[in-house]
This record gives C-alpha cells, sequence and structure tokens, in this order.
C-alpha cells in the first residue's frame, strides 16, 4: 500500500476562496427594485438572484460564471454577493458538472447549471438522459437541477453557437422543457423551474436577451409562473398559430400584417414544452378550426409534429384545414448572414402560411 | 493488528454475508431463479472494508455510498441486506423501483446508496457533486465512489475527477483494477499519474489485510473531509481467495477480543441471514406490467398511449398522468383465448 497525501488540517474546510460578503447590487438584477423596466437577461438574473436571496439551497455551477460573471454576464457579481460556495467555476467540462449537480441535487441542493451556450449541453446529453431524467423511474427520487443557458440563431452564431435544443431532450421522459419569450415570464417562469422538483431544461433565446422591445416592468412583488401552462398572446378567431420563444414575436408582427388583411390570428405561446399545455391548444384549435405552429427549429422531428398529432387525435373534428408548419430549414445553422437569413423563419413566413391557411 | 471489538465482529458479519451470499447466488443461478449472468459473482471483501471504513448512517446523514460493480459488498457495509440485493438481481416487484431497475446496486438515499444511473464514469461525476454539496454545508461527511478501471478511457470520468480536483471536494473514487487499454500500450497512463493530474492523492490496496485496508481508508477519509482533495484507491486484482480463510478470520477474531464461540455466533447468524433471504426470494412476487407507469415527474405519470387501449372516442383520452390511477388496463385482464 502507498501513501502520497497531501498533509492534513483539521476541520471540515470552507472553500479556499475567500467567502460570500456584501456588495452593491449588481445593475442587471437591480432593475425592478429601482422601478425601471427590465430585458429578458436582466429578468433571468434577478429570478436567479432572488431564488438565492430566498434559498440558500440554490446554487450556480458552471464556466465562468464566478469573477468573469458567465458568457452573457448574466451572473456578473453574483460571487461578491454569494462567494464561491454558491457560484461555482468549474473546468470545461458540461457533462461532469451536470453530473455533480445531480449529485448535489441528491444530497438536498438545488442547483442551477448554466450552459455558455446550449449546443455545448451535448455533453451532458448523456448524463441528463441516463441519469437524471430517469432519477423518479430509478427510485432514486426527485432531481431539482435547472439547466439554462443561451439558445437559437439570427446573431451570426453559425453551427455551433445558434442551435435550439428542445428537440433533443423532449423525447425525454422526465424532463421538463421551458422556452419563454418575455421578460416577465423568463423571471416567473426560471423562479417556478429552481423550485420544481424535477429537472428542468431552461431555454434563453439570445436574441430576447438585450432586445429593446422586449424591456418591459415587471412585478416588484415576488411572483411565479406555473410550469405546463400556456398563454394566449394574442386573441383571435380565424386561425390558432401556436409557437413560443423568439418566434413569438414574429408571430405578433404577422398577425398585425394579417389585421391589416381582416384576418384575426390567435397566438398561443406555449411557454413551457415539456409538459405540453395540450388544452390550451386545443381549445384554441375549436374555436378557428385552422392550426399552424412556429418554431425556429429545425422542421423534421420539430415540436409541430408532436402537436399536430395530439391534435389529430384528439380534435380532428374541429379541423377545417390542414395543420401546418413554419420551421427552420433541416440544415445546421449557417455562419453566413445570408444564408442564416434563408435558415431562420420569418415574419413573412407565416403571413404567408396563415393566408394559405384562412383560405383553405 | 488490532481492532476494537464492535468494528471486528461488524466486518466479520459482513464478510461472512458476502461469502454465503455467494454460495446462494450460485444455488439460485442453479435452479434457474437468477440470470445466467450471476454464474460467476463474487464478492471482493476489500470492498467491504473500504465502505466499513466510511460513516455510514440511516437517517440521510451519513456518507454517501455508490457501490457501483463492486456492489453488492459496499451496500453490505453501507446496512443494505442480502434479500435486497436478491430482490434487485432477481428483478422482483418488491424491489424499490419495482424492478424498472434492478441488476446488482439500487438507489436508497436513506442509506445514502446512489444505485448505477448510466455509462462508466458518471457515477463519479454524480458522486463529486454529493462531495460537493457536502463541502458546501462544511459537513463531517464524504463521498464513495466505485468504478471499473475502464472507467478511465472515458470522458465521463475524467470530467469528475477534474471538477473534484479543482474544488478539492470530499471525494474517494475506487478504481477495480481490471484490464485496461494502458495493458496492451493502447492509452492511458497508469492510474497514478492519472491521478496526479487532477491533484488526487493515491492509495494502492492489493493484498493487504483488511484492518489495514480499513485503517488506511478511515485516516483517507479524515483528510478528504479536512479538505485534502479527492483520494484515487486503485483496487489491485484481488487473490483467489477474496475473503479471508478461517485462520486469518479466527485472527481477526482474536485482533477485536472476540472469543471463538462468539465468532461462531457470528458465523451462525450471517449464515441464517442468508439462507432466509435465498428462500424469501423465491416467494417474492413478480412485478405487475403497470408498475411501469410510475411517475417520472412529479405532475404525471404517463399515460399509456391509446392504441393500447379500447379505441377512443374523441376528445375521451385521458390527460396526461391520468394513467397511474386509469383503473384496470386492458392487458391486466385474462387474455382471449
Amino acid at each position: 500500500m502507498s501513501t502520497r497525501s497531501p498533509s492534513t488540517p483539521s476541520g471540515p474546510p470552507a472553500r479556499s476562496h475567500a467567502t460570500a460578503r456584501s456588495a452593491a447590487l449588481p445593475a442587471q438584477v437591480a432593475r425592478t427594485r429601482a422601478g425601471e423596466p427590465a430585458t429578458f437577461l436582466e429578468a433571468v438574473a434577478e429570478a436567479l438572484w432572488e431564488e438565492m436571496e430566498r434559498d440558500e439551497r440554490v446554487f450556480l455551477i458552471g464556466e465562468d460564471i464566478g469573477a468573469y460573471g458567465g458568457a452573457f454576464k448574466v451572473t456578473r457579481g453574483f460571487l461578491d454577493r454569494f462567494g464561491p460556495s454558491r457560484v461555482v467555476d468549474t473546468p470545461i467540462s458540461e457533462g461532469g458538472f451536470t453530473g455533480a449537480a445531480a449529485g448535489a441535487a441528491h444530497m438536498g441542493l438545488r442547483p442551477v447549471v448554466e450552459m455558455q451556450f446550449m449546443d455545448f449541453v451535448s455533453p451532458a446529453y448523456d448524463v441528463l438522459t441516463n441519469y437524471v431524467a430517469t432519477s423518479r423511474y430509478r427510485g432514486a427520487g426527485p432531481l431539482p437541477i435547472v439547466v439554462r443557458g443561451p439558445v437559437g440563431g439570427g446573431n451570426r452564431g453559425g453551427p455551433f453557437h445558434s442551435q435550439n435544443v428542445e428537440m433533443a431532450f423532449f423525447h425525454t421522459p422526465g424532463l421538463k422543457i421551458v422556452y419563454p419569450s418575455n421578460p416577465r415570464d423568463a423571471k416567473g417562469l426560471l423562479k417556478s423551474a429552481i423550485r420544481d422538483d424535477d429537472p428542468v431544461i431552461f431555454e434563453e433565446h439570445k436574441g430576447l436577451y438585450r432586445a429593446p422591445h422586449c424591456r418591459e416592468t415587471l412585478p416588484r412583488e415576488d411572483y411565479a409562473i406555473p410550469l405546463g401552462k400556456a398563454r394566449t398572446a394574442l386573441e383571435g378567431h380565424d386561425l390558432t398559430i401556436v409557437t413560443y420563444g423568439l418566434m413569438v414575436h414574429h408571430c405578433l408582427a404577422a398577425a398585425q400584417e394579417l389585421a391589416k388583411e381582416g384576418v384575426r390570428a390567435e397566438v398561443v405561446d406555449l411557454r413551457t414544452l415539456l409538459p405540453l399545455d395540450e388544452e390550451a391548444i386545443a381549445e384554441s384549435v375549436k374555436k378557428t378550426g385552422k392550426l399552424l405552429i412556429v418554431h425556429e427549429d429545425t422542421r423534421t422531428g420539430g415540436i409541430a409534429g408532436e402537436i399536430a398529432m395530439r391534435i389529430n387525435e384528439r380534435s380532428f373534428e374541429w379541423l377545417d384545414g390542414p395543420i401546418l408548419r413554419v420551421t427552420a430549414i433541416d440544415s445546421p445553422v449557417p455562419y453566413s448572414g445570408r444564408l442564416e437569413d434563408y435558415f431562420l423563419p420569418s415574419p413573412d413566413d407565416v403571413v404567408a402560411a396563415s393566408r394559405y391557411l384562412v383560405e383553405y | 493488528m488490532t481492532l476494537d471489538a464492535e468494528t471486528a465482529e461488524d466486518l466479520l458479519y459482513q464478510g461472512f454475508q458476502a461469502r454465503f451470499l455467494e454460495g446462494g447466488v450460485r444455488e439460485l443461478v442453479s435452479s434457474g431463479d437468477l440470470s445466467s449472468e450471476y454464474a460467476d459473482f463474487q464478492i471482493d471483501s476489500r470492498s467491504i472494508a473500504i465502505a466499513q471504513a466510511m460513516r455510514s448512517r440511516t437517517d440521510g446523514r451519513g456518507d454517501a455510498c455508490a457501490p457501483g460493480p463492486s456492489a453488492p459488498g459496499p451496500a453490505l457495509a453501507f446496512g443494505a441486506t442480502p434479500l435486497e440485493f436478491l430482490r434487485c438481481a432477481a428483478q422482483k416487484g418488491t424491489t424499490p423501483a419495482a424492478a424498472r431497475v434492478g441488476g446488482r446496486s439500487w438507489t436508497d438515499l436513506r442509506r445514502a446508496l446512489f444505485g448505477w444511473g448510466g455509462p462508466r464514469g458518471i457515477m463519479t461525476q454524480v458522486m463529486a457533486g454529493a462531495a460537493l454539496a457536502f463541502q458546501q454545508r462544511r459537513e463531517d461527511r464524504a463521498a464513495l465512489v466505485f468504478e471499473d478501471s475502464r472507467a478511465v478511457e472515458t470522458g465521463a470520468w475524467h470530467e469528475g475527477m477534474s471538477l473534484a480536483g479543482a474544488a478539492s471536494v470530499p471525494l474517494i473514487a475506487v478504481l477495480v483494477s481490471g484490464p485496461t487499454v494502458a495493458d496492451d500500450g493502447r492509452g492511458v497512463a497508469g492510474v497514478t499519474e492519472v491521478a496526479a493530474n487532477y491533484g488526487a492523492s493515491v492509495e494502492r490496496i492489493g493484498a493487504d489485510p483488511l484492518d489495514r485496508v480499513l485503517q488506511t481508508v478511515r485516516d483517507a477519509r479524515r483528510q478528504v473531509v479536512a479538505g485534502a482533495g479527492p483520494l484515487l484507491i486503485e483496487l489491485a486484482p484481488p487473490a483467489d481467495d477474496r475473503w479471508a480463510g478461517q485462520e486469518e478470520l479466527t485472527s481477526w477474531a482474536a485482533a477485536g477480543g472476540l472469543s471463538s464461540s462468539r465468532l461462531e455466533a457470528v458465523r451462525n447468524a450471517a449464515k441464517a441471514g442468508v439462507d432466509h433471504a435465498v428462500a424469501r426470494l423465491r416467494k417474492e412476487p413478480e412485478p405487475r406490467g403497470r408498475d411501469a407507469l410510475s411517475p417520472v415527474t412529479a405532475d404525471a405519470a404517463p399515460t399509456p398511449p391509446w392504441t393500447r387501449r379500447d379505441p377512443p372516442r374523441p376528445g375521451d383520452l385521458p390527460s396526461a398522468g391520468a394513467g397511474a390511477d386509469a383503473g384496470p388496463m386492458p392487458w391486466d385482464a385474462a387474455p382471449t383465448p
């Protein structure tokens, strides 16, 4: 037996870094307290901050989230306030720190894992699908983990910084998937995700992070928005457009155009993809008889197929036309701006599909 | 060699349990009650000693252990019973997860036992996280994980160790030696060299006496809890006789101050427990088909696909989550001739 051990200090240690200390409120979490409108990114940061203040079991883990403040600066200033034991910088090892989050969750903590870009969640696919998602099923009980990060195209990030990852996980029982479209929902849904006892994939579209038109004044009081409940973003009666994330804004823009032609589109913002609010979709379809599904994700295997099948199963008699979809094309996300614009669905695409469906 | 009486008796009891359990498994394989995959089932007694050196509890506040390929040895040391192991191995409906998972290990968080949950390396990641939680709360707790040595060929294992080293978490990672690509010169360096990259201390346990193993891991546990960083144990291939012979057991009992009659009593108690488990296993019920409908999230058990039910009328489908309480399923009824 051979031993090469460091010398032994006595007693359980604290982390070897500086401990938490009070600090001025970082700007990105101070908007609502100051009565100012918040961006989508600030809403996310506020949710994290407030949940960490509310519940000491909540901690953050990910790459460069501490001193650097995260790739998009969502967590800037968190290290000073909460210290290194609750803002854990990790090696570049998405699988490793997601697996570690699972172990910490088993032991009573509530980790929030940040992916610098959700494209990089793929190394953690193994642990998320094999271990995390099966926790209840294996008799290992609840596993309260949130895996959050930026998704989506339009920022000229190319194939490795622009993906939408929801459907990579949609097929895995045991996970929940949230994809908000506005700051109010982002904050309320993220709080619910953190408080939820199941693992949640939380997608944040980069195109919404700092979008000026998305700024809104958020409630000062603590609020949470339940997972699994869609919202009607716009009421109408001529067709139903089901969508989520950034595409909600494209669909609302399209609905404005359609309104000029006298077409009243109802826009349903899913908010949560798993569990899917099938009831809300069906109710809207019963009203309009026409269904268009819009997602930024690629076409084949996109959520439109699943929604169409569910409506076919339960609401076929209510349909007055085919179910259509507007999506990205089936290719990796291109790098060139010109190519990416062609690749992504646009409001004009939504208008064209809506016209076809209304006239059907 | 010195052992306190309680430790000596615990080790002896678990050692006897392991030996008799090996025999019980062979019997069950012969009778067809267990799959032939267990025909060569053996328990490395050193894995029991390693786990015995940890601070196991049954209230969810003790050290954590992922027995991995060494199960059920470490599980026995963490308070599991032979019957629990046999239920999982035989896929009985009485397992904690109603045979939805099973095999050699299962999860019981009251005992801080973590069942197998994915490919090699995953459990090292998970246990690094459990250790991170202990460290954050400044608890006198450590995590122990067993992987087979081929885990070092996976990225998952290295990511787990990388994180454990970077955060100096109280993790003891055991690699149970077997062939690796290093053995034929294709790949990785030895475990010692690997460990150095992660700032981990290293122990190599070979044919050491079990009391020595016990003491070494106890010392190591104190070190990792104190912040010395993770420890990597290479559990070298065992000798043919994986459990001590009668002579050594007798010397153990003597070291612990146990009389020969006490030694015999411990032996008989362990044998009676395993005999009972083997006999009981044959009476244990199989899982029912609908046990597959266990909740997979807090909200809902899965709904059986409607195509497996009587064809529903439109709008008549059960909402998600109704599955577990939806009454008898078609497959519960007797088959149509």
